[in-house]
């Protein structure tokens, strides 16, 4: 019998990020939903929820604190597993993220291994069972 | 005739050295003026906008201005509250700086003056103070031409771009450059074989934005805080090493660059040395880009 495949939402500017998820995707087996620009990520989180988002920092126009504060004000986003994934690796922007409610701060780099610890810890071991 | 210039008040980071083996550099910390005829755009509000509000008050030329926050840590706000044109009914002072919404802009800078941090409140200011709204499309103040993006330092700092007399002058007051290089080369045995790839694109994105905002810029005035072996040290806090700084200028084009945020420990001969070793690294790519030393007092036309 074949499971339904949860959704992840990764809004990064980066192309190498977002191919790089898309590989991590293929071999554990969630569906991807990867946007350039927290604009073009309403496509989808406009009115729907992923089972996780991950969710850059620096990001031109709209950044990723900016946004996961405009995501937090709405009911659809209230509840949202939300994961920040940013270059900036300082203690300040640890603990601005933990302000707005994000489960952790993923420093860059990240390797698939580490990606694939962090999905199973918040979506209950999928990626380890694919 | 135009009067178009730009003149550094304050170039030290972190905190204020105003020690004699420090005061050819200068002592202050971070503020510039950009002056377009009789509009006047300063950046940032460190100790060195104590002296520049006391020169604005000898003058009875301008009376509005519209100063830049690159963040809101203390050394580039902690002048501020001496800010004497804040203070007089004659000024219109507009502010600006990181924040989703003009009243955030309002909150973080006048937090540093309620009790018991400093006897009078911004509610104290007689001056018409307006807190600008962001405006992701860049904003507009008489003839000049401003845009912002994000920079590596910790929590959200600006980069700004000011177009003044046909000239594009970027000030990028702290800014980590090379940061996710550096992560990667700490942290490669992470990492198989097949990761590496990406590694390297990621890297290169990078390197692309960080050239993006400076592309073939006039003036850029850029954080060089830290040497190589201070850096070492430093590394992850926020600054960079000048040898990135004037590296990353050279491969941008930048026609002029401005070695700036100087570190509060480095008397003025070992900021000579830094200098000269810029020289030297320009000499050695063969490039012909201008580099100085920002000094307090400079004044350079435009």
């Amino acid at each position: 019998m074949q499971t339904e495949q949860p959704t992840i939402v990764l809004v990064d500017d980066s192309e190498a990020m977002r191919d790089f998820f898309a590989q991590v995707a293929e071999e554990a087996n969630f569906r991807l939903l990867a946007y350039a620009s927290a604009d073009a990520s309403l496509e989808f989180l406009g009115s729907e929820r992923p089972q996780l988002l991950f969710l850059n920092v620096m990001m031109p126009n709209k950044d990723g604190y900016t946004f996961l504060k405009e995501l937090r004000s709405e009911d659809l986003h209230s509840e949202t597993k939300i994961v920040m994934i940013s270059s900036k690796d300082y203690a300040q922007d640890r603990v601005a993220a933990k302000q707005l409610g994000v489960l952790e701060f993923v420093a860059k780099p990240v390797s698939k291994k580490s990606l694939r610890t962090i999905i199973d810890k918040y979506l209950g071991g999928h990626s380890a069972g694919a | 005739m135009s009067n178009c210039y730009f003149r550094f008040w304050g170039v030290r980071g972190s905190y204020a050295a105003p020690h004699e083996s420090h005061l050819g550099v200068g002592g202050n910390t971070s503020c510039v003026e950009i002056r377009a005829d009789d509009h006047l755009l300063v950046c940032d509000g460190g100790t060195g906008i104590i002296s520049l509000g006391e020169a604005l008050m000898g003058q009875s030329e301008l009376s509005e201005m519209m100063v830049l926050f690159t963040h809101y840590h203390w050394d580039h706000i902690c002048g501020l509250p001496f800010f004497q044109p804040a203070f007089s009914p004659s000024w219109n002072i507009r502010f600006f700086g990181p924040g989703d919404t003009a009243a955030d802009i309002e909150e973080r800078l006048s937090n540093q003056m309620k009790a018991p941090y400093f006897p009078v409140e911004t509610e104290t200011w007689m001056a018409d103070i307006n807190y600008v709204e962001p405006n992701e499309a860049g904003l507009q103040y008489g003839p000049i031409k401003i845009s912002y993006f994000n920079v590596h330092h910790p929590g959200v700092t600006y980069g700004y771009c000011a177009e003044v007399n046909d000239k594009r002058i970027v000030y990028v007051s702290d800014n980590e450059v090379q940061f996710l290089k550096s992560s990667i080369a700490k942290r490669i045995h992470e990492f198989d074989e097949d990761e590496h790839e990406l590694l390297e694109r990621m890297v290169s994105e990078q390197r692309s934005a960080e050239l993006s905002s400076i592309e073939g810029v006039d003036v850029l005035i850029h954080d060089s805080q830290y040497t190589p072996n201070d850096y070492e040290k430093k590394r992850g806090w926020g600054h960079s090493c000048y040898v990135d700084t004037v590296n990353l200028a050279i491969d941008a084009d930048v026609k002029c660059l401005y070695l700036y945020h100087h570190d509060p420990t480095y008397n003025d001969d070992q900021v000579s040395a830094i200098h000269q070793d810029c020289l030297q690294i320009i000499r050695e790519r063969k490039a012909d880009m201008e580099c100085h030393v920002a000094r307090e007092g400079m004044k350079i036309d435009l």
